[in-house]
């Protein structure tokens, strides 16, 4: 018994780290999504251990149902967003460097489609931004994820020397979303590549 | 050995009759194992009621009524109630407390009232045999649980159900629980289903048309991706109702020996559909499966391309993207907008594909179109700076 008690504690030693959130103490620039994009924190984040994709990286202020801020740290060439979900009945669709800026918010759009079995999803404003220093385009949608909740998104891109780097927020639309959109905005102004 | 099926087939049919057994009214579960069921459906159904993915548009709900009333007729018709899911999936299934899901793939595939008639038809006949039960009967002695499990996989694979419980149970309840229904029972589904299409006057032949067009996308989308398709369970309908590449024959076959009417129903299906077909065809054409949608636009198109589906072609070409497609999806928005110039979305397509060519000039006229015809459109300021950059 103590030894069954012992393996069980000795399992959650060893699975906790896979759940561990990391502190993004604010102030101090930090590099996001194994890539040169650089953000200053306005407040203190947490980051999951989880990547969505490859050169993905999400952080959470109350936790990943919550409010959801990720960052796409250079998607290159014929390379999805996310990690597939079902590659041979599901496959995703790849980014592709020769894309206009107004063809992001669909790639997104058919992406969360896809990996998270969206079936309501609507892009309300595209409007032209800067994105740390280079042309962008900025984004709001919303959508019903597989929970039935639905949910707020603001997201910023732009393509740049072939790769798409692109953040973006995202909260239940009731309470959540406007709780948070602000720390999203703040933090958005200090992206730089 | 396909011939020597065709030949077998109907020595079995033979036999079967059409007239349409009595219907018994208003039936309470018997026993604990349908008890538990009911209850479960009863549950699921009010969880199903809130969702945001359920579809409130009275004329579609009415109209989706009606046909299920025709075929089966009013007093079957009042057991059940009628759920409108939104997701791009051909699929439709019962829970046995007559709770009726029909998927809004559905409704984009069929062409008729008689197409959806058989496809409702036979469902209703699984619940009216209850089916369910035998179903999940079969379940709970574990000689199916493998079969079960793949349904489960199929649900997934078609919807990207999510890995965490609480998650899952709201999709469950949402989009139905199943268990796979044996060969017999399809067998006396199909024979049920045809009573109720012969009873109402539907064209019978309808049945084997939108079952055989939905093993052909599967096939479609499997080559256009690099494979070879020999079963059906991806497909979210048929991995509930086990196929087989002769199930379409078989039903053609049944079609003729039962004694149908003519109805088909075409212009009152596209009529009561055309307030939702473009959105249904988005959502379609979003799930970056170009052999599937670009199969289902040609079957919608028959002998005439209108304008809604060259542009939902040009779309479809657009966002697969290739210099190739780019320069086909250009011609496909301007035939669109050869049948309809008011077709904002047309300039607004053209325009970028021609912008993705390297068309610049030609690109930035037809996006200037695009916002004197929808200038307060959603991305009208982006659209703005690439027409004036």
């Amino acid at each position: 018994m103590r030894f069954a008690i012992l393996v069980a504690l000795g399992c959650m030693a060893v699975s906790q780290p896979a759940l561990a959130h990391k502190l993004i103490p604010q102030g101090k620039p930090v590099e996001v999504a194994k890539s040169t994009l650089t953000v200053t924190p306005t407040t203190d984040w947490n980051r999951l251990s989880q990547r969505p994709g490859r050169v993905a990286e999400t952080w959470t202020l109350d936790g990943d149902e919550l409010n959801d801020l990720t960052f796409y740290g250079g998607v290159e060439d014929n390379k999805t967003l996310f990690r597939e979900v079902d590659k041979k009945n599901r496959p995703l669709p790849r980014f592709a460097s020769d894309m206009l800026l107004a063809d992001i918010p669909a790639l997104v759009e058919a992406s969360y489609r896809i990996a998270r079995g969206t079936t309501i999803f609507n892009i309300t404003v595209m409007e032209p931004t800067q994105f740390a220093g280079h042309k962008g385009i900025r984004f709001s949608y919303e959508f019903v994820g597989g929970d039935d909740v639905r949910r707020k998104g603001e997201a910023d891109a732009a393509i740049v020397q072939g790769r798409l780097y692109m953040t973006s927020f995202e909260a239940p639309a009731l309470h959540f979303f406007d709780q948070s959109i602000e720390e999203y905005r703040a933090l958005r102004s200090t992206i730089a590549l | 050995m396909l011939f020597v099926a065709a030949l077998t087939v109907p020595n079995t049919i033979a036999a079967q009759d059409f007239t349409l057994p009595t219907w018994s009214g208003a039936y309470q579960p018997q026993g604990s194992d349908e008890a538990g069921l009911w209850m479960l459906a009863d549950e699921h159904e009010r969880v199903m009621r809130d969702s945001p993915v359920v579809m409130t548009d009275e004329n579609l709900n009415a109209y989706v009524k009606r046909v299920l009333c025709r075929t089966v007729g009013d007093d079957r018709c009042a057991a059940t109630r009628i759920y409108i899911v939104r997701a791009p999936v051909f699929n439709a299934n019962m829970a046995p407390n007559g709770t009726m899901r029909v998927y809004t793939g559905l409704l984009l595939r069929a062409r008729s009232e008689a197409e959806l008639a058989a496809v409702l038809g036979h469902e209703f006949a699984h619940f009216e045999q209850r089916h369910n039960l035998a179903a999940y009967k079969r379940f709970r002695t574990g000689s199916d649980i493998m079969a079960w499990a793949a349904l489960l996989g199929a649900t997934a694979a078609a919807m990207g159900l999510d890995t965490g419980s609480s998650v899952r149970d709201t999709q469950i309840a949402v989009l139905g629980s199943y268990y796979r229904y044996g060969r017999e029972d399809e067998r006396e589904a199909d024979q049920l289903g045809f009573s109720y299409l012969a009873s109402a006057g539907y064209k019978p032949s309808a049945a084997a048309d939108i079952w055989r067009a939905v093993m052909n996308e599967a096939d479609h989308s499997a080559a256009a991706r690099g494979r070879r398709s020999r079963r059906y369970d991806g497909v979210a309908f048929f991995s509930t109702h086990p196929t087989e590449l002769e199930r379409a024959d078989t039903l053609a076959l049944l079609a003729n020996r039962v004694d149908g009417g003519d109805r088909e129903g075409a212009d009152a299906y596209r009529q009561a559909l055309a307030p939702w077909r473009g959105q249904f065809l988005a959502d379609q054409l979003k799930l970056n499966d170009f052999g599937a949608s670009d199969y289902l636009l040609q079957r919608l198109a028959g002998e005439e391309w209108t304008s809604d589906l060259l542009f939902a072609r040009a779309e479809l070409y657009r966002e697969r993207g290739n210099p190739r497609d780019l320069v086909a999806s250009a011609e496909f928005y301007r035939s669109a907008l050869a049948g309809k110039p008011s077709l904002a979305a047309a300039w607004r397509g053209l325009g970028l594909a021609l912008m993705r060519s390297g068309e610049r000039t030609a690109g930035q006229e037809a996006l200037g179109r695009y916002l004197e015809l929808s200038p307060e459109a959603s991305d009208a300021r982006m659209i703005e700076m690439m027409v004036e950059e």
